[in-house]
């Protein structure tokens, strides 16, 4: 199985770009192996999806990359690291970053994965996604699925 | 003159954005408080103007981690206020999805939020290499609380399922019963969670400060998902109230200390959660919780606040086994979709449920073309800010009393805002991330 996984609060503006992109990917029609998942705020069940079952994931997040708004990068855990300053792990400051590296540690097989980190311009609690974000969803949706046929 | 300051600012490891800020001079306590700076985010006004159907959708978001609850909270609410009466099938399976998200939010906090006060670390991460056993069983059992949710909820963190009038989606028998082995393949799990919660419960901190404990309560089960509105006093005095009068409970007022509103009864303060649910309902417990109870030293009514992880635990058996037993009850009448209950009336109506973090209430009133005119969310961690107020103004004469230094009056006093496991306000989660090497795709 492969997992399309969006991350995100869809009430606070581009916080829920992830959520959106998978929406965007199932109405226009997923290949039969492929699941959407909306964790919502709920990264840590990330978990939940890494097994030996699954053969590829891909985790669609809002993600401060430095871009320009609505720009996006798509990479591996490997490739990047972490600068939001975490006190623990809670649900609320879930990070996908952190969710791999604690799986990993803990003797979890982490299967194919990628992150397709978009780049937000508002994360406003209360406000839509912004109007950039919105128009470019079909584009999103089109390259997380085809990145995520090649993992 | 002797000065101790403590000031956190954004406590770890609980949900939202507290500090706590103590001043003592020469042995007076000057300032003594813990503050909530979050700003309201206004979702009773969110849901004006949204038809009836529209608004569990959009008060499920107030919470990532008690959506199942806040969604079950304001479906009940509505359908109080549209006369609707749902199907014993719909109760239960709202009763499995329930526990389900009981289980997931206690397993997160007793194993990752929590368990590392006690075993000295500062978040989980080192606990990685010192208690791997611990963190990969945390991980375990936390997907198994997702897989139940999701196979009752359609998704965990914001169920699709659950809408006025009944359920929109049911499970069928087999994947009930396959959701039934792997709770009772999960129990060896949950022993060893228990053993090590034993373990480190005399590391909990002695305190004691009796309050009032406000939790549902009903004549047949521990009151998870429905009852109503219980107070038990320190002297074991309990008292109950329709959920339709929340307000003469929960008494709202404002501090200047906190955005977060205040609450109070028949004590200074009063107390929601698995401690206050526990002293409530210890006699509908489940057998197999009160052993549990016993064997990790609980027992009610438990004054401590502290042991309201302990009372986590204790609560996560119960909700094992009150969903082996829905099951079978479920799989024995045969499952199966049903219409929905259509609205007799438009009115006003209140509904009350408990999440992990204790007593929730949502009201709405509704229009004749079933709008939502207006609304009223209470949630149980607002509940519980007057409470941890009153613990610290206790608790900080007694840590200077024993001498205890800044570092370690601060880790008391962050440790027992954790344990409150308070939800303060749902944050964004977006990624803030450096690059190693070029990324492989970039547009």
């Amino acid at each position: 199985m492969r997992y399309l996984v969006g991350v995100g609060n869809v009430l606070a503006g581009d916080d829920g770009v992830g959520p959106r992109v998978l929406e965007q990917a199932a109405a226009g029609g997923l290949e039969p192996d492929v699941v959407t998942v909306d964790l919502a705020t709920d990264a840590l069940s990330l978990v939940a999806y890494l097994d030996a079952g699954t053969e590829a994931l891909l985790v669609v997040d809002a993600a401060r990359l430095g871009l320009a708004p609505g720009d996006y990068r798509i990479f591996t855990p490997d490739e990047v690291e972490t600068r939001k300053e975490l006190g623990g792990l809670t649900t609320h400051e879930g990070d996908v970053m952190r969710v791999v590296e604690l799986a990993r540690a803990a003797g979890y097989p982490i299967p194919p994965l990628a992150v397709m980190g978009i780049e937000p311009r508002d994360t406003a609690m209360g406000t839509p996604l912004s109007a950039d974000l919105e128009a470019r969803l079909p584009a999103y949706a089109a390259a997380a699925t085809e990145r995520l046929r090649e993992l | 003159m002797t000065q101790t300051r403590i000031r956190v600012d954004h406590v770890t490891r609980v949900e939202g954005h507290g500090n706590i800020v103590v001043n003592v001079t020469d042995g007076v306590v000057e300032k003594c408080e813990w503050q909530v700076p979050e700003a309201p985010r206004f979702f009773e006004s969110m849901v004006r103007g949204r038809h009836y159907s529209e608004v569990a959708r959009i008060t499920s978001r107030i919470c990532g981690i008690c959506s199942v609850g806040h969604t079950l909270a304001s479906v009940k609410a509505t359908e109080n206020a549209l006369g609707i009466t749902v199907s014993t099938q719909s109760w239960k399976l709202r009763e499995l999805l329930k526990h389900a998200e009981n289980f997931d939010s206690h397993v997160l906090h007793i194993n990752i939020l929590a368990a590392p006060d006690l075993l000295g670390a500062p978040s989980v991460f080192p606990l990685v290499a010192t208690h791997a056993d611990v963190v990969a069983r945390a991980l375990r059992l936390k997907r198994l609380g997702h897989e139940w949710g999701s196979l009752i909820g359609g998704r965990t963190t914001h169920p699709m399922s659950v809408v006025p009038g009944g359920m929109a989606a049911v499970p069928t028998a087999k994947e009930l019963q396959e959701l039934r082995a792997k709770l009772v393949a999960a129990v060896p799990e949950l022993e060893a969670m228990l053993a090590t919660v034993a373990a480190l419960a005399p590391q909990i901190p002695a305190f004691d400060r009796p309050t009032e404990y406000v939790a549902l309560s009903n004549d047949k089960d521990y009151g998870l998902y429905d009852g109503d509105i219980q107070s038990t006093l320190p002297d074991g005095t309990k008292e109950r109230y329709p959920v339709a009068d929340y307000r003469q409970v929960t008494n709202e007022f404002v501090v200047p200390q906190s955005t977060a509103k205040y609450t109070r009864h028949k004590l200074d303060s009063y107390a929601a959660g698995a401690l206050a649910r526990f002293n409530n309902n210890y006699d509908r417990l489940r057998p197999e919780a009160k052993q549990v109870a016993e064997a990790v030293g609980i027992q009610p009514i438990c004054t401590n606040p502290y042991m309201n992880t302990v009372a986590q635990a204790v609560e996560i058996v119960s909700d094992v086994y009150e969903s082996v037993a829905l099951i079978d009850e479920l799989v024995e009448a045969g499952v199966a979709l049903e219409p929905l209950v259509e609205p007799a009336r438009f009115g006003t109506g209140a509904g009350a449920t408990e999440v992990p973090r204790g007593i929730l209430f949502h009201e709405y009133a509704y229009d004749a073309d079933g709008i939502c005119q207006g609304g009223d969310c209470i949630i149980p961690t607002n509940q519980n800010h007057n409470n941890i107020q009153h613990d610290f103004e206790k608790l900080v004469p007694e840590l200077l009393a024993q001498g205890k230094g800044e570092q370690e009056m601060a880790l008391a006093l962050e440790m027992l805002v954790r344990s409150y496991d308070p939800c303060i306000s749902c944050s964004t989660h977006y990624l803030d991330v450096g690059f190693k090497r070029r990324a492989t795709e970039s547009r």
